[in-house]
């Protein structure tokens, strides 16, 4: 599958002028996002996160390496025609009506009536955004409809490659699980999608593939059912006392207790068959035994302090 | 048709401005008014009325294209709009020359809108249309185009603020080329040298001045109609060298 997103030793520095030094916001960073896929750039604040995303967009330039963005180089005026960008904490042009706003940016991408009310109307459908604000200013939109608005400019061009930086952030729970059905689409509907984002739990729903990045650099990428599956396993039961609850953490590490069910959250496999006859034999009822699963936020975390050394 | 869309949303934003709309209120007021001032000498009271109409319009015009000028890149950077655009088909210089199009379109809805009303009040007064006076506005207007784009240029790499007093100094200094023209024979070298670094580098903005001629009828320029045209080639070529300056300095800027 071709690349859409090519990144080969991309290089930020910065230097401050109080203290003279150098700041390398992204460094000698280098990975693939494929064609079609929805791709999670993970991590934390000042990590390098939008630093890349502006680079990849021709906002700022890269002070070493090399970028391709659907196969031609970074900044490339054609390319953009078929790309779109929602900014972390977009801001509007305050006084134009949501559609007006569209209409703008659609004009940007010349295209033409009635093309251009086709595609507003579409975009504006296609991220639920309320048929009676369409034509009110912006500036009495809520921070869910901002957001719907940005992705709707984000979406005018009909474009082959997404990159949204922190789209979810700060909306309620509603408009938060509403706007990750709608990246969902964007991505059912066969486009890329680049994005940034602090939501773990929804990078883990929506993104065929992740990579964490840390003060610049590339700690690891891969596949998110990769990067989340085990080789351990997890294993509920009911029944027993305490007495064998203290065997099983003696095998096992852990032993958790919760609605009178009890769960050993990671089993090593060669103590498996060990576990459930001591279990059997204790007369109690095994309820499942099922590959342990690492959620994207605890693998996050321990790439990042492994980095980091805590 | 990207350069002339973001020509019109600049226009578009800037009449939302509230502080240009009241500057603009406060002018026409003035002008409106200015009859009521013609009793403090009533033998030229009409020369009065041109005089304090011509210099409205030249107060409000400066004020409201500096402002203009230093605002309408920044404030896009600032407000960060400026992503969701340059992140489209668009290249740095549509941008900046949609951006000095709405801003001149911004000044020329304000300048024509005094103008207009300058015009009225005149043929009140006096009876008659008076064209000379459109002469007046017109080279207020291409005045106002040369300060634009000079604040346009400083807007690509300088803050408001910064800009601003840059922008007004220079205004100022340009408006004295003939105090700096005469320097230019001064016995000094060093005097010399630097008279003649202002007077040619600097935008010669007292040539647009032609209130007095226009308002004093002694005072004669042998053929107006190439005296203006001269001007407006001027504005127009100076303001395009500026451009490219500023093209040339925002396509390696980062935003």
């Amino acid at each position: 599958m071709a690349a859409a997103v090519s990144i080969q030793g991309l290089t930020k520095t910065y230097l401050d002028v109080w203290t003279k030094t150098e700041i390398r916001a992204v460094d000698n960073l280098s990975l693939d996002v494929d064609e079609g896929e929805v791709f999670g750039f993970l991590g934390r604040n000042g990590a390098g996160k939008t630093t890349t995303i502006k680079m990849l967009l021709g906002l700022i330039f890269p002070t070493a390496g090399t970028a391709t963005v659907l196969g031609k180089p970074i900044g490339d005026i054609e390319v953009k025609s078929q790309v779109s960008y929602l900014p972390e904490e977009a801001y509007f042009y305050e006084g134009m009506t949501g559609w007006d706003m569209l209409d703008f940016y659609a004009r940007l991408f010349r295209v033409g009536e009635p093309e251009r009310s086709r595609r507003i109307q579409k975009a504006l459908e296609d991220v639920f955004l309320d048929p009676q604000a369409w034509r009110r200013p912006v500036r009495g939109y809520s921070k869910g409809m901002r957001q719907r608005i940005g992705i709707a400019q984000a979406l005018i061009n009909d474009p082959k490659l997404l990159f949204l930086d922190e789209p979810t952030s700060g909306l309620d729970p509603i408009a938060h699980a509403e706007l990750r059905e709608i990246i969902v689409n964007v991505g059912r509907q066969g486009k890329t999608v680049f994005l940034s984002s602090h939501q773990l739990p929804d990078v883990e729903l929506t993104c065929s593939r992740v990579a964490i990045i840390h003060r610049g650099k590339l700690l690891t990428t891969g596949r998110t059912d990769d990067l989340t599956s085990g080789d351990k396993v997890e294993i509920t039961f009911e029944g027993g006392d305490a007495g064998l609850i203290d065997k099983v953490k003696s095998v096992a590490g852990a032993c958790e207790k919760k609605n009178g069910a009890s769960r050993i959250p990671a089993v090593e496999p060669k103590d498996v068959n060990g576990l459930v006859d001591l279990l059997r034999g204790a007369k109690c009822t095994v309820r499942s035994v099922v590959p342990h699963r690492r959620t994207l936020e605890e693998v996050f975390v321990e790439t990042v302090l492994k980095e980091t050394g805590k | 048709m990207v350069t002339l869309a973001i020509a019109k949303q600049t226009l578009e934003e800037m009449l939302r401005r509230k502080i240009l709309l009241i500057l603009l209120i406060v002018a026409v007021a003035m002008i409106a008014l200015g009859p009521s001032v013609g009793f403090l000498s009533p033998r030229e009271s009409s020369a009065v009325l041109r005089s304090l109409g011509l210099a409205v319009i030249l107060l409000a015009g400066l004020l409201i294209t500096v402002l203009t000028g230093i605002q309408v890149i920044p404030t896009e950077i600032e407000r960060r709009t400026i992503y969701t655009v340059l992140s489209k088909p668009v290249q740095r210089y549509e941008f900046v020359l949609g951006k000095f199009l709405g801003g001149l379109f911004t000044v020329f809805v304000m300048v024509a809108s005094m103008g207009i009303v300058f015009l009225g009040v005149l043929r009140y007064q006096e009876g008659r249309f008076a064209p000379e006076m459109a002469q007046g506005v017109m080279m207020t207007f291409f005045q106002m185009t040369l300060l634009g784009a000079l604040a346009i240029f400083f807007s690509t790499f300088a803050t408001p603020v910064v800009n601003f007093f840059i922008t007004f100094g220079l205004f100022i200094v340009g408006n004295l080329s003939s105090v700096t023209e005469s320097l230019l024979q001064n016995k000094n070298i060093a005097t010399r040298l630097v008279a003649s670094a202002v007077h040619y580098a600097i935008p010669n903005f007292g040539n647009f001045n032609i209130q007095n001629k226009l308002i004093h009828p002694q005072v004669v320029i042998k053929n107006m109609n190439m005296f203006i045209m001269q001007n407006i080639t001027y504005s127009l070529i100076y303001s395009a060298v500026l451009l490219i300056l500023a093209i040339i300095v925002f396509d390696r800027r980062e935003v």
